[in-house]
């Protein structure tokens, strides 16, 4: 999907997306439509008008975040109907806003993956943003327009099934991204048991398509160490030995959003040009079930030397998260960020509304805090308590990966799994300023909403290019 | 239990003597006179134990001579680790190790009389059993220590620092006493009835029954009562010790603070009965108000200058021809009305009654709820911080401080209109579960909706309520979590 730029006034006949704050007059000729609708302008409501014009009103709120216009964007562009254009009228806006209205309709409009034979559903509609000052535009565009454009890179990712997205083709769909100034490496299978990346071997192995680790570079202009996203990238989870119940199972297609959302964060930070330097490190594998799957009860030596006893071969996330972390850390990257679909504890802990953040750096969280409430993607902050690495000693190895059930409190069933795999991660970062993302829940949305149709969100993706863009990018 | 006692340093001839030893610098004048009492053995034999003085490390040396039967070394750590936090703790750590000796001395350079006493409150709140059924326990098994004696400079001073950390102890044990009782024993009238001891301490206590709570129309904390032949209760507990303005046309009194506990005496999970592996520990669903009435006691027995009032619903869930079904429509006190979609989401019925009626009655300043409310907020946070959910700032900073110094954390959790859109009912005003996702937060949602926009925050205890092994403060079982937490909070911010 792409938004053109334009100066020229909507003609007749075209559909135009107005915004209008909230307790502000009402346009005249639109007053008595709008107080018959019990309309409000409240931010991510829009009213679609279709006489004497077609207009759709588009709420922006009262306050007026640029969240705000990102969300009036995508509820105008979501009662556009069947429409085929439309032009968003952002000639009342400054700028950023009207660069924020775009990347709205952009995030609710672009359709979702689809494999089908016959063609269903409408083509994305051609949409244009009328703007006064089209020079003044673009550089607020081009920065939001990546970051979008990025978000909808990892959500084509993580739609895909895992029949096409296989490890090996998950490596090939990331080599595209040279076209752009990334440096893409891989590693495969065999390289990555003979340098020791044990934990992420032993999850990998049985694939029909074998394990990857894929580093991409972007340096950025700025001398200074690299920001380091991490991502979980199981392009299916069966859950191996320790296998999943069949209900639901289709959706471990999305056990690799972390991965695509660090991509998608790679992607946007190359189209704008950002100064600052980031590499990503992806542990991409899939978890099959099969004679020479690993077990419960297996002893893996990581790629940091430290054992780990395997009690459960679903909680694998972590498993090639430790051997990425670590693989990380010769970068000396400034901070490390590993983003992951990790647990349903966390589900169970803070439903679809938000993703869990665990992090040994103060500083760091808070950042990650404020970067996900301007973009909408919201992070709430969760414990690393002395308990919770207590419960990961082991009698045989280093640590265990995970704490066993069937014993404990109410026979084992009740376990804050999510703290554990955090406390577990720790182990693997050193003393690196580092965040952890439990994005389980947040992958996918049940329904639309206003800035994005049901299906893979690509959560993460806006997030780390804002954080970059706040905390990253100065001169030091 | 030991007398608790403090003295001059002075070396005991018999029994045991305990060092608390740095691990740099000197242990003080008894750790001297023992050198001197053991022929100079004692350093040599510790640093054959490997013993080096880390925080809480210990080492013990039996019959070292000098008449003792036994000295032991507990490690103070780093000068940064001698805190009254830490001391309490370590007292804690003590207590095994004398449990068994008739007279124990405890001595230490860094024993100011405020750490003694932090020393003997540690002690005291380690030495808790709940033997009382236990018919043929040998006497070798039990604890025969009689006198515990902590050496320091001010024995009157560590005495009168000591007599409130006491009365706490008090209302803990009240608390762990209540949370033990297995169910056939304490049911709600019973439970109610106890809370008459307060009584003593000068606390008014008010018991109401289900005549005068079907008359006030509690229909939500009734519905879940009614499948159990055992009576509902709801007990106000009051302790006005705010000092009374003197003389007339003064400022008026402050508002009361209130707390309220959940107290299902037993929880079968009623008509959406719960498996059968674990259901034993369903006796502590009453621990939210175990830890209230603890509270009260405490508060009451140190003399709190603050007014308080603890109020906590009894109930009893079990399934019955005459049980709450899935799909029943209740109406709240509040008048919101409530469709039950799962019977054993019976906790925050109860709190939701037993609000409304806290801030319509008293007006509080804020309230404070505890419930052992889901398995969600385990499954989120385990066993180390109970759940915090608050729509008051200012509170919930108080409360995480509070939480801090006592040892007893808590952690914050989020509320939202998201998560609140989870219990919307098609046929009510609400339904009292919003499915797994989420599951501790939005019943906390369903808990703000019943106070009324007053200052509150919600603890979910139901991971720390019990100690599933020996801590430092508590022995394996009851915790009373909450009662030294909210006893801080009221002594650090509504006590002047």
């Amino acid at each position: 999907m792409q938004i053109r730029l334009r100066t020229v006034a909507p003609r007749a006949g075209e559909a135009v997306a107005l915004p209008w704050a909230q307790g502000t007059p009402a346009p005249e000729a639109m007053a008595a439509a709008i107080a018959a609708a019990h309309f409000t302008g409240e931010a991510g409501t829009s009213l679609a008008l279709f006489s004497p014009d077609a207009v759709i009103l588009a709420g922006t709120g009262a306050a007026a975040a640029p969240l705000d216009f990102e969300r009036a964007g995508g509820a105008a562009i979501a009662a556009l109907g069947d429409a085929s254009a439309l032009v968003l009228d952002a000639r009342g806006l400054q700028p950023a806003e009207a660069a924020a209205f775009a990347a709205g309709a952009m995030l609710r409009g672009a359709p979702p993956l689809a494999i089908r034979s016959v063609p269903a559903g409408k083509p994305a509609p051609r949409v244009e943003l009328l703007t006064g000052d089209r020079p003044g535009t673009i550089p607020h565009w081009r920065a939001a327009e990546a970051s979008a454009r990025g978000t909808l890179f990892a959500r084509d990712l993580v739609s895909e099934p895992a029949n096409y997205l296989t490890p090996a083709i998950f490596a090939t769909r990331l080599r595209s991204l040279e076209e752009h100034g990334i440096t893409v490496k891989v590693i495969g299978p065999k390289r990555l048991r003979r340098r020791g990346f044990g934990a992420l071997s032993a999850v990998g192995r049985e694939a029909a398509s074998g394990p990857r680790l894929v580093t991409l570079r972007w340096k950025g202009r700025l001398d200074a160490r690299p920001i380091a996203f991490i991502g979980k990238g199981l392009c299916f989870d069966t859950g191996g030995i320790s296998i999943k119940p069949a209900a639901g199972m289709e959706e471990m297609r999305a056990d690799m959003a972390g991965a695509a959302a660090c991509a998608g964060a790679m992607l946007a930070l190359a189209l704008r040009r950002s100064p600052a330097p980031a590499v990503a490190i992806l542990a991409i594998a899939e978890n099959s079930t099969g004679g020479d799957s690993y077990r419960p009860g297996d002893v893996l030596t990581t790629l940091s030397g430290r054992t780990v006893e395997v009690l459960d071969t679903d909680a694998e996330g972590r498993l090639v998260l430790a051997d990425a972390l670590h693989h990380a850390r010769h970068h000396r990257p400034q901070a490390m960020i590993d983003l992951a679909t990790l647990t349903g504890s966390i589900v169970t802990a803070l439903g679809h509304h938000q993703a869990g953040l665990f992090s040994n750096d103060p500083p760091l969280a808070a950042a990650l805090v404020a970067a996900g409430a301007a973009v909408g993607e919201p992070l709430w902050p969760m414990p690393i308590g002395v308990r919770h690495r207590e419960d990961l000693n082991s009698d045989i190895a280093d640590i265990k990966q995970c704490a066993p059930s069937g014993s404990g409190a109410s026979g084992g069933r009740l376990m804050p799994d999510a703290c554990h795999a955090a406390a577990f991660l720790r182990e693997f970062v050193g003393g690196v300023a580092w965040a952890h993302l439990d994005i389980a829940g947040v992958e996918a949305r049940a329904e639309a909403d206003a800035l994005g149709p049901k299906g893979a969100s690509g959560f993460g993706v806006r997030l780390l290019d804002r954080l970059v863009a706040m905390r990253f990018e100065e001169e030091r | 239990m030991a007398d608790i006692a403090f003295t001059k340093p002075a070396l005991p001839r018999h029994g045991a003597l305990v060092l608390l030893l740095p691990e740099e610098g000197s242990g003080g004048t008894l750790h001297e006179a023992a050198i001197a009492a053991t022929d100079g053995r004692l350093p040599k034999a510790l640093e054959a134990a490997g013993f080096k003085g880390k925080k809480g490390q210990t080492a013990t040396l039996w019959a070292p001579g000098g008449g003792l039967s036994k000295i032991v070394a507990i490690g103070l750590g780093k000068p940064g680790d001698i805190t009254a936090e830490n001391l309490e703790s370590l007292g804690g750590t003590a207590w095994p190790l004398i449990a068994a000796e008739r007279e124990s001395v405890i001595a230490g350079e860094a024993l100011t009389p405020e750490f003694a006493a932090r020393i003997g409150s540690g002690l005291k709140l380690r030495s808790y059993r709940f033997d009382k059924y236990r018919t043929k326990e040998k006497e070798e098994d039990k604890p025969k220590a009689e006198r515990i004696a902590i050496a320091t400079a001010d024995p009157a001073k560590a005495k009168a620092a000591f007599a409130p950390l006491a009365a706490i102890a008090e209302g803990i044990f009240l608390a762990r006493d209540l949370v033990s009782e297995p169910p056939n024993v304490l049911f709600p009238a019973e439970m109610a009835d106890r809370c008459k001891v307060l009584e003593k301490l000068g606390v008014v206590v008010e018991i109401m029954g289900p005549k005068e709570m079907k008359k006030l129309g509690f229909g939500a904390l009734l519905g879940v009562a009614q499948g159990s032949v055992q009576e509902a209760r709801m007990v106000v507990m009051k302790w006005m010790g705010a000092p009374k303005p003197a003389g007339r046309g003064k400022k008026e009194a402050k508002k009361p603070l209130c707390f309220v506990g959940k107290g299902v005496t037993f929880d079968t999970g009623g008509i959406s009965i719960k498996p059968a592996g674990g259901m034993e520990e369903m006796k502590f669903d009453m621990a939210g108000a175990g830890t209230v009435i603890g509270l009260m006691a405490a508060l009451a027995g140190r003399k709190a200058k603050a007014d308080v009032i603890g109020l906590v619903g009894l109930v009893e869930n079990m399934p019955s021809g005459n049980a709450q079904r899935p799909g029943d429509v209740v109406t709240s006190y509040s008048g919101q009305t409530i469709e039950v979609i799962n019977t054993d989401a019976e906790g925050r019925l109860v709190l939701a009654d037993v609000l409304w009626y806290a801030q319509e009655k008293y007006d509080p300043a804020f309230m404070v709820d505890l419930a052992t409310l889901t398995g969600a907020i385990i499954v989120a946070l385990g066993h180390e911080h109970a759940g915090m959910f608050a729509n008051d700032e200012a509170l919930a900073e108080k409360l995480e401080a509070a939480g801090k110094a006592t040892g007893e954390l808590v952690w914050r959790m989020p509320l939202g209109d998201a998560y609140d859109k989870q219990i919307k009912s098609d046929i009510a005003d609400m339904k009292n579960v919003g499915g797994r996702p989420g599951g501790s937060i939005t019943a906390a949602q369903f808990i703000q909706r019943f106070v009324n926009g007053k200052p509150w925050a919600h603890l979910d205890i139901a991971g720390t309520a019990w100690a599933y092994k020996d801590v430092p403060l508590i022995p394996k079982g009851a915790s009373a979590y909450g009662v030294r937490l909210l006893d801080r909070l009221v002594a650090d911010h509504y006590e002047d």
